[in-house]
């Protein structure tokens, strides 16, 4: 166990509802979120000396501040590579917290992405500039490989071909994550479930991925307040624990597009990730009761599952056509709905989600929940939990 | 000499110096710029200036005239054209004897080059390889 | 498209029906001067093509109608299928590759004989998708002779082809999806303009990469060199792109991972193959898109059937 595991906890979730269209500014939402964050902790913003949020995320921590009324920071952070920075922004408060140097910690992420700038839409920009990242990008863009779906679609094709998984086998976990959400009103799609046949019946985005192999793209932000655990035991909410958390970046590591090492069906990013998770908490996948993973794209679902040890390489499908995935299910994977199903808040949804499973109020809550993983964007660097009861 | 089936023919290599892509293409009267003038065969989508096909030809009937010597006689001569044969590149020839009968013989050449094939070649001859030499037609005077 | 075709077709059944053109005097009569000049530049050291008894070397026998430098109008002629290749280039297929030739000896020439040559169109097939671009193979058989004499036949093929990139398209806009270059990725798109395919190559322990960086993660040296790839790949994962509408690109469209023989891998365009035939594993080259007036593209082609 290190030094980290259990000291700190998640104490409060705050969101704004999740549309296509917020009708307000990202900056307005952020302010949103926090407060509801605050609110459900019981602090109030001078409580807060700390803000993490995603490079990505047009709002600057100190407008934040300002919009909220938080006023001395004495710690302030951002975490890159998209998606990825979701669990990070957890793990830099937590480490925060941990070792004094803020008390309590807000992450936060807010965009309209529907409404706004649309990450699937082509940039063509990406491999403009001698930027390290814009020189990776141009092994790729000048080919029209730019777009998201297509980054994921190149290791999709790999995994399909390595280990003879179908498009129904992707298309299962977007039927599960639609069946999920249609049971959860703060949802996009719910009452909105979908069938296989719906999901094959989708036009294809870039094959081997359909349209309903995609998430939905959203407005809204979400916000987390992270402290000590001795102090989020003295507020509002019972605290999720924070177990274990982890950022990851594998050997060859590029943005989305890491084509150019090993055999392209593994995330060996997330490998990292889990191998720390595993390690400073002590637990293993059996006693992981729900996890929240990451759906931007089905594909990286079935890899993840086989990344973070709940099912052998290559076996993800049959796990998942055994319903492992499904609320009653061997592990049920973001009773939420997802970002396929609920929002697609670059993953900080999932986090508070986790947080409901933990406390037991959540709208499809799973039984007996005393451990919750939960992954953040993959195909990048990435980030996760483990967040557990009190 | 004596040849029976299968016999190899010893291997030729040729550096493709722009001298000898630009002196053949001109001794066998092609003046086409894509085998003299690099900035037009670079243009058209080429690497370099690349040989011509008559001397794609030639060259086959020297690899094999240099081995079979100078009383053979050829009958035909069938090229199929692979890649290109850029200038700065290596051209190696090798050859088989395909069949032999009796006063005529069959060579397969190869011609390649750092791309792949650049010519795969048939050669008949008339030759004085047998145990009694061939009644040679020969040539008019 | 098949009314074109159709076009075509009928101007090569027509030319094929004319049989025979009119025989064309040689320039020249056979002659040392252009033997010796020859065998020279062949590196042809047979005794027989040299001194008073010399003969030809049989194969120059298309030499001897080569026309040159210097076209006199007055010599100018049609061959039968003249017109074909007029009504191909018309329609796009401007370029021209040799694919055959066969040449047939009745007997070898002595210096002082005249020749003239005439020409019988055999077939036109096509349309044929190749890796140059799709095109038309035409066939046609020339017969030289001496006098009244036959003394050689050859049979020639070519592949009349549209260019893959269209001179006028490549001239009208920039292509939009420009990839960034800097001092340590320089080498490559320089390579690809100059028609190679480049790997670094570390100075030092000779390791080869690619996407290249400037430090080798092997050795720490910042010496870097290159190799020239053979231009072969295998399809290692593939893509079809539909939606959304990328600038530059025309829908569906197909980017691959193209693992290279030498060890490396990279990403391009397939090109030059309908869509549902690419496959993992499939065998590739590479083949270079001119993008706009100044960049071009490493993309790969299957690799072609035979003509």
């Amino acid at each position: 166990m290190s030094s980290l595991s259990g000291r700190t906890a998640v104490a409060g979730i705050g969101a704004t509802e999740f549309s296509k269209e917020s009708g307000r500014s990202e900056l307005h939402l952020a302010a949103e979120a926090v407060f509801a964050a605050l609110d459900d902790a019981g602090l109030s913003p001078s409580d807060v000396d700390g803000m993490v949020t995603y490079t990505q995320d047009a709002n600057d921590e100190i407008a934040v501040a300002r919009e909220v009324g938080i006023g001395d920071l004495s710690f302030f952070s951002r975490v890159h590579y998209g998606g990825g920075a979701a669990c990070g922004t957890v793990l830099h408060a937590a480490m925060a917290v941990a070792t004094g140097v803020a008390e309590v910690v807000v992450c936060y992420r807010a965009f309209n992405e529907r409404s706004g700038r649309r990450f699937g839409q082509p940039n063509t920009r990406l491999g403009g500039e001698p930027s390290s990242q814009g020189l990776e990008m141009s092994w790729h863009v000048p080919y029209g490989l730019i777009t998201p779906a297509a980054w994921v679609a190149m290791f999709a094709r790999r995994y399909m071909h390595q280990y003879g998984v179908t498009s129904e086998d992707f298309g299962r976990v977007a039927v599960a994550m639609r069946r999920h959400a249609s049971t959860n009103p703060a949802a996009w799609f719910h009452g909105r479930p979908i069938t296989l046949a719906d999901h094959q019946a989708s036009k294809w985005i870039v094959d081997p991925l359909h349209l309903l192999d995609c998430c939905q793209e959203s407005d809204g932000a979400v916000a987390l307040v992270v402290t000590t655990e001795e102090r989020a035991r003295d507020l509002r909410r019972s605290p999720a624990v924070i177990t274990a958390a982890a950022q990851g970046s594998g050997t060859g590591q590029m943005m989305m597009t890491s084509y150019y090492r090993d055999d392209m069906t593994g995330l060996p990013e997330m490998g990292v990730v889990g191998r720390k998770l595993w390690k400073e908490s002590g637990l293993s996948p059996s006693e992981i009761q729900t996890a929240i993973i990451y759906d931007h794209f089905t594909p990286f679902v079935l890899t993840q599952l086989e990344e973070l040890g709940f099912c052998e390489r290559g076996e993800a499908k049959d796990f998942i056509r055994n319903g492992g995935i499904e609320i009653d299910g061997h592990l049920p994977v973001n009773p939420h709905g997802g970002q396929l199903g609920e929002a697609y808040i670059h993953g900080m949804n999932g986090i508070a989600e986790a947080v409901r499973q933990i406390r037991g109020t959540a709208v499809n809550q799973v039984a007996g929940v005393q451990n919750v993983l939960v992954t953040a964007g993959t195909g990048v660097p990435t980030s996760g939990l483990i967040l557990s009861q009190g | 000499m004596r040849v029976v089936a299968g016999s190899v023919l010893p291997p030729l290599t040729i550096e493709l110096t722009p001298t000898v892509v630009i002196s053949t293409a001109l001794a066998t009267r092609d003046f086409t710029p894509v085998h003299h003038d690099p900035a037009i065969a670079k243009a058209q989508g080429s690497k370099d200036i690349f040989l011509n096909i008559l001397t794609t030809m030639g060259l086959v009937e020297r690899y094999v005239s240099d081995w079979a010597g100078p009383d053979a006689r050829f009958r035909g001569i069938k090229v199929k054209l692979g890649v290109p044969a850029y200038a700065g590149d290596t051209l190696t020839f090798s050859g088989t004897v395909a069949t032999v009968g009796e006063n005529e013989a069959v060579v397969e050449v190869t011609g390649s080059v750092s791309l792949g094939p650049h010519v795969t070649a048939s050669a008949v001859i008339m030759h004085g390889f047998g145990e009694s030499p061939a009644d040679l037609p020969p040539p008019r005077a | 498209m098949t009314e074109l075709r159709d076009h075509l077709m009928a101007l090569a059944d027509k030319a094929v029906a004319a049989g025979e053109g009119p025989r064309q005097a040689a320039p020249h009569p056979v002659n040392d001067v252009m033997i010796s000049h020859w065998t020279e530049a062949m590196g042809d050291r047979n005794p027989v093509y040299a001194g008073p008894d010399a003969v030809a070397p049989p194969v120059m026998i298309q030499v001897w109608s080569m026309e040159g430098l210097s076209r006199d109008p007055a010599r100018e002629f049609r061959r039968p299928m003249d017109d074909v290749f007029d009504a191909l280039d018309e329609a796009g297929y401007k370029g021209v590759v040799a694919t055959n030739c066969e040449h047939t000896y009745h007997r070898y020439l002595s210096t002082g004989e005249e020749l003239t040559s005439s020409t019988r169109m055999v077939d036109m097939v096509g349309p044929k998708r190749t890796a140059l671009g799709e095109g038309y193979f035409v066939t046609w058989n020339v017969t030289w002779f001496s006098g009244d004499e036959p003394v050689a036949e050859m049979m020639f093929r070519l592949l009349k082809f549209q260019p893959v990139v269209p001179a006028e398209k490549a001239k009208r806009e920039p292509y939009p999806l420009r990839p960034a270059v800097n001092d340590d990725t320089r080498f490559f798109w320089d390579g690809v303009q100059a028609g190679e395919l480049r790997i670094q190559r570390c100075g030092g322990c000779g390791e080869l990469r690619h996407p290249p960086g400037p430090v080798c993660p092997s050795c720490r040296s910042a010496e870097r060199t290159h190799i020239v790839a053979s231009g072969a790949g295998t399809v290692y994962s593939y893509v079809v792109h539909h939606h959304p509408p990328v600038p530059g690109q025309e829908p569906p469209f197909v980017v691959a991972v193209v693992e290279l023989p030498e060890g490396v891998r990279m990403v391009g365009n397939i090109v030059q193959c309908p869509i549902e035939e690419v496959y993992v594993g499939m065998p590739v080259r590479v083949t270079y898109q001119e993008m706009d007036d100044e960049l071009t593209l490493p993309m790969w082609a299957p690799i072609p059937e035979e003509a």
